[in-house]
């Protein structure tokens, strides 16, 4: 790791694929969205890039329309995933504390990452208001952890993780699969998903890293492209069979796309936090506002979670957007005053699924392969505007009451499209879903969905967990269903 | 430098290293660098060859600063009398809407980052890793109250 790596991440690391240009990056047609798509592609995809925050959806969570009159109801629970939730936990290295009286009991492999100056700061600020908060639920090693250093708080976790300490699957996953005997095939891009005379599918063809086309058969395929780049990847699989984009039938591949409106709000304080210590996404949380109060003015919630502080470049960059930092003769004394004296949260607004948001390919952009790219149709609805509104009263209110004396906010904050989810919704109607309850496509029963995009609704919370979950009961479904994948119900 | 990347011509260069020490001067106390001290115009031309789409954006705001600063004075930027530069820089700052923000954005990545800098801020100037940082035991008892909740979590 270099000295430079604060500028990396605002350049060949930045969140954005478009930012980034990589070669093993897609452009995103993104202009008419108020939130910007975040991705990274490579092998582990956008966990290498993540904060590895990983709490869990609440049971709550998959019952919105049996409680809250709105979106739909999950074809499952969170009973059904618990265990897999469990699972997941120690696959990923789990760090947290037990006993959150907002959730039910679940296990958590490995102590909280630490609350430090700045975590602390914050967590007195929760107390005096009297408001819910928890150490995060963090997929950080905080022991060595099967062959996994121990976190050093080094802070550079959106940059990827030098220590190994941070779950990102590269480094969990992969590992075992590529033991048991998987391929992994780097630098490749699928163009299209194949369909037989039978109506199933039967491979897929791709450019290989030499951009040589290949075709590859299978028996079985799984597409675990996310919620922007699997409906791109079925809009682009079109056949005689499928003429609208491969199961599609019911017309819902690419729609409901839902992101999380983020807001970050940050304070500035008179004494410094040492917040360029400790994972940079995870620290403590706080669910207050998680389950619906319609007096609020809006349904279903938000999350808080608090961030640790700014390095030295991000703080100079904070700044002047803030419009705290000027150039010229008073640049030193402002800076001093935002130096190692910032501290802030983002808020995640749950995103209700919407047909008119949407992905659909883009008649002219495309990638270096020339598959078109995505094109991102999305407008913030009125309830995650007033969601938006409340949480950051809120969150200027406890950080407040924690002594910052100022904050600013951004929102909806635009380069945090991370949460890619609802573009090929799960449910038991193939009338109105796109996968079953296991993440078979009802119009193919050989082709599977393991990704944000299956998800009904967003909740309020990070979704790699859960996304998870959903793989692992989806890949033991299919396991006990071994015999007769393509009928069993 | 890439063979048919032509770099900022040396006019370019002058107004780039007189606006970086009116964006970054030395700190009054001695304790934080001038921006003219660090080599930041080397930081930016990198920088700008990794990225070219900002080199219009550069070389426009370059050259339109150069050309205020030539009405005030026909000697160019070398000659202009402090306050002169400054008014100057004022005149082009009040009608930019582009430059200044690239460029800040382009200038304050390398002066951040820079040894000097980060050692006058009081950190080590060395990468996050692998050495990491110590922090201090915590105190869980913060959690008594929230322990104390009854439990949230509907169902």
């Amino acid at each position: 790791m270099a000295t430079d790596w604060e500028v990396r991440q605002i350049s060949d690391f930045n969140f954005s694929p478009n930012t980034r240009g990589r070669p093993e990056d897609y452009p995103v047609n993104d202009a008419e969205s108020p939130i910007a798509v975040s991705m990274f592609n490579a092998v582990g995809g956008s966990t290498v890039l993540y904060a590895a925050h990983f709490p869990r959806f609440h049971p709550s969570d998959f019952r919105v329309r049996s409680r809250d009159g709105v979106a739909d109801d999950w074809p499952l629970d969170y009973e059904r995933l618990a265990p897999w939730y469990d699972v997941n936990a120690r696959m990923m290295g789990v760090s947290g504390l037990a006993g959150d009286p907002a959730y039910p009991p679940k296990e958590v492999p490995l102590p909280p990452v630490p609350l430090g100056k700045l975590g602390t700061t914050l967590a007195k600020g929760f107390n005096r208001l009297g408001w819910h908060w928890w150490p995060s639920d963090s997929a950080i090693a905080t022991q060595d952890y099967e062959g996994r250093g121990a976190c050093i708080n080094a802070g550079t976790c959106l940059v990827g993780c030098p220590q190994g300490a941070k779950g990102s699957t590269d480094v969990t996953y992969w590992p075992v699969a590529v033991r048991r005997g998987v391929t992994v095939k780097t630098r490749c891009r699928v163009r299209e998903i194949t369909v037989g005379d039978d109506g199933m599918v039967n491979g897929a063809i791709y450019f290989d890293a030499d951009g040589v086309e290949r075709r590859q058969k299978a028996e079985v395929v799984v597409v675990a492209c996310n919620g922007i780049g699997t409906p791109r990847l079925l809009l682009n699989s079109r056949s005689r069979h499928f003429p609208d984009g491969l199961a599609n039938r019911s017309g819902l591949v690419g729609k409901n796309l839902m992101f999380h409106p983020y807001a970050m709000v940050t304070g500035v304080f008179d004494e410094p936090l040492e917040g360029h210590k400790g994972p940079t996404g995870c620290c403590i949380m706080s669910q207050e506002f998680y389950e619906t109060d319609l007096s609020r003015g809006f349904v279903r919630g938000y999350s808080f979670e608090m961030l640790r502080g700014f390095g030295p470049v991000y703080t100079a960059l904070w700044g002047m957007t803030a419009g705290k930092l000027p150039w010229g003769a008073d640049h030193h004394r402002a800076y001093a005053e935002l130096f190692d004296r910032n501290a802030g949260m983002v808020v995640i607004c749950e995103d209700l699924p919407e047909p008119t948001n949407s992905v659909t390919l883009d008649p002219s952009m495309t990638d270096s392969n020339g598959i078109p790219s995505p094109k991102i149709n999305y407008k913030l609805s009125e309830n995650s505007r007033r969601m938006l509104d409340h949480a950051v009263a809120r969150g200027k209110e406890v950080l407040e009451a924690s002594g910052a004396k100022s904050t600013v906010a951004e929102a909806p904050l635009r380069l945090a499209g991370w949460h890619l989810m609802g573009t090929a919704r799960m449910g038991n109607d193939p009338r109105t879903s796109v996968v079953n309850s296991w993440g078979r496509c009802h119009d193919v029963r050989n082709l599977f969905i393991v990704d944000g995009s299956i998800f009904v609704t967003a909740a309020a919370v990070n979704p790699t967990n859960t996304i998870q979950a959903l793989t692992l009961h989806i890949a033991d479904t299919m396991k006990r269903n071994l015999a007769n994948l393509f009928e069993a119900e | 430098m890439a063979s048919d990347d032509p770099g900022f011509s040396a006019e370019h260069e002058q107004v780039m290293a007189a606006l970086i020490d009116a964006i970054l001067p030395a700190g009054d106390d001695g304790g934080m660098p001038g921006g003219a001290a660090l080599d930041l115009v080397t930081h930016v031309e990198r920088s700008v060859r990794q990225n070219p789409m900002m080199r219009p954006v550069v070389e426009y705001g370059l050259s339109t600063i150069a050309e205020i600063a030539a009405k005030r004075n026909p000697s160019g930027i070398a000659g202009l009398p402090r306050a002169e530069w400054a008014a100057a820089l004022r005149e082009f700052a009040a009608n930019d809407q582009f430059f200044l923000p690239a460029f800040l954005f382009l200038v304050y990545g390398g002066y951040y980052q820079h040894p000097r800098v980060v050692t006058a801020l009081g950190l080590e100037p060395r990468p996050p890793h692998p050495k990491g940082y110590e922090m201090g035991a915590d105190d869980w008892s913060l959690l008594e109250p929230v322990r104390g909740r009854r439990r949230s979590s509907s169902d």
